[in-house]
């Protein structure tokens, strides 16, 4: 479980806090998206689960984050790495090599994995990414797609407890976007991992996670399953974050008394509450 | 070879050699070349390069780098023209005169760098930079660090070149003319340009020194590499041919 208490905090270099008096706990096993409006402390949030703050951005930090039980300010970025796996937003710059295979062995090599693990472990994250015949290929020579499955991949193979992933899809285009959250989830589920993801995506978030946490300005303004927030696409709105039209739909028949269910998530969703509602 | 030290797949000799021993051997080969005077041997040594990269179909990047190198060589073999007036007189100067010595002097230097240089231009290109950075670790017991550290720079060296374009097609859409008034004015437009793309790289390595970090860098040793890198018979022989060569270049 991961536990944030009044958790606050401001980079040295800032004037304000870029999180402020933040609460949330996160189950085990669950998939929580987190989303808000550019500079809302998104990604600072990410940075306080890995351990990335304060080990490597210091500033003033308040409150507490645990993971799995162990507080992020007390424990070393290296046995936090051992249980949180971080893929980056700039997956460049996350490559240490040009080859994909030399990528996939970087941190299985650094983290000391026994030399008969090595083999089936990048075999099995790259088949659950579903980039096996990529194993040979040079970096350079991927699409953005393939790009980012490889740096999931590089991840996974290190069977982290947690898998942060700031903005995974940036540089995707839907179907590519809808393919690694697929691959994700799966993933997650027949490994029992837990997934926090940053995603601007919303329509993607509200169909794959379990806790949908919307931050505005440093703070939390909801945490709850992805119905429940979706059915304040208005204020949502008003935050910078734009709900999927089949939502809004929803939400403006429902403000009309013709439609009780939960907020649409997507398009086959409002299609049954239409003629749920004709009928 | 579309980029800066990008590894060029092959099924060569050279391609399958132990990465250490190519490295040891091209600087070996460098210093038989920087040893003699012999211009035959030179020519010999030159050859033996071009073979090489004939091996590794590698003729058209090693064209290029031998350009390269005659602008550069070119220039040397000038000023040793004009300045080791040796052998019989050919054109008198007010300063001295040029002789057949002096021109041949200018000529082993041009072979010199061109032959010295091939083995080591193939060597990168015919190594993956990973492989020639774990095996000088677990071979010759680099620290992992500074071999890190020179496969990064390698690695963001086209990361900083595709920045600098992109910096510039950004002015460029804004107005400023790259293409025009020649080479000053544009070295004179692209210096303020440093100051993004020095953000930028930082902000760029930073990131990666993070991510790096975040996947245990730290917990590296010189025995944590997978890949193991044995010495074959070829490797060895390789080695004693170039030691042989280094001999040669000495005695000649």
């Amino acid at each position: 479980m991961i536990e944030l208490k009044d958790f606050s905090f401001r980079y040295r270099e800032g004037s304000e806090p870029v999180l402020k008096d933040v609460n949330l706990i996160i189950p085990d096993g669950s998939f929580v998206g987190i989303t808000g409006a550019a500079g809302s402390g998104k990604s600072t949030l990410t940075y306080a689960l890995n351990g990335i703050i304060p080990h490597c951005y210091p500033g003033d930090y308040y409150g507490s984050v645990t993971v799995n039980g162990k507080d992020v300010l007390e424990t070393s970025l290296i046995d936090l790495s051992r249980m949180v796996g971080s893929v980056c937003q700039d997956i460049d710059s996350q490559f240490v090599s040009p080859a994909v295979e030399d990528e996939m062995l970087y941190g299985l090599e650094n983290f000391g994995v026994p030399r008969e693990e090595v083999e089936p472990r990048i075999d099995e994250a790259l088949t659950s990414m579903g980039i096996a015949d990529l194993r040979d290929r040079m970096i350079d020579s991927l699409s953005g797609g393939q790009k980012q499955k490889v740096a999931i991949a590089s991840i996974l193979e290190l069977k982290p407890e947690v898998l942060v992933l700031d903005e995974p899809t940036a540089e995707l285009d839907p179907a590519s976007s809808l393919n690694v959250f697929k691959l994700l989830s799966r993933y997650a589920s027949e490994h029992g991992t837990t997934v926090v993801v940053v995603e601007q995506k919303i329509a993607l978030l509200a169909e794959f996670a379990s806790l949908l946490v919307v931050i505005d300005q440093g703070k939390i303004r909801y945490a709850d399953s992805p119905a429940a927030v979706l059915t304040h696409s208005d204020e949502l709105l008003e935050l910078g974050v734009n709900c999927p039209r089949s939502t809004t739909l929803s939400n403006r028949l429902r403000r009309a008394g013709l439609y009780r269910g939960p907020a649409c998530r997507n398009v086959a969703e409002a299609a049954d509450a239409v003629m749920e509602m004709l009928s | 070879m579309s980029k800066f030290l990008e590894y060029v797949p092959g099924n060569s000799l050279l391609h399958h050699m132990n990465p250490v021993a190519k490295l040891i051997g091209a600087i070996l080969f460098a210093l038989a070349c920087f040893m003699t005077g012999n211009l035959i041997l030179l020519a010999a040594l030159l050859a033996v390069g071009l073979v090489l990269a004939a091996s590794c179909h590698m003729m058209r990047q090693t064209a290029g780098l031998m350009k390269a190198v005659l602008a550069f060589s070119v220039i040397l073999a000038a000023i040793l023209i004009f300045t080791t007036p040796t052998g019989t007189p050919l054109v008198a100067l007010p300063w001295g005169y040029i002789g057949t010595g002096s021109v041949l002097a200018a000529a082993a230097t041009i072979v010199r760098l061109e032959a010295a240089a091939i083995p080591l231009f193939l060597v990168f290109y015919v190594t993956k930079m990973s492989d020639l950075s774990n095996s000088v670790v677990k071979v010759l017991h680099v620290p992992y660090k500074y071999a890190f550290t020179f496969t990064s720079a390698v690695h963001f060296i086209p990361v900083f070149m595709n920045d600098m374009k992109g910096i510039m097609e950004a002015q460029t859409t804004r107005g400023v003319e790259f293409d025009r008034g020649g080479f000053m004015n544009k070295l004179r437009l692209m210096v303020p340009l440093c100051v993004p793309l020095l953000v930028s790289s930082v902000r760029k390595t930073d990131s990666a020194a993070i991510a790096a970090e975040v996947r245990g860098f730290e917990l590296r040793t010189r025995t944590s590499g997978y890949k193991e890198y044995p010495f074959a018979p070829a490797d060895v022989m390789a080695l004693v041919i170039c030691c042989a060569l280094v001999a040669v270049g000495v005695v000649l």
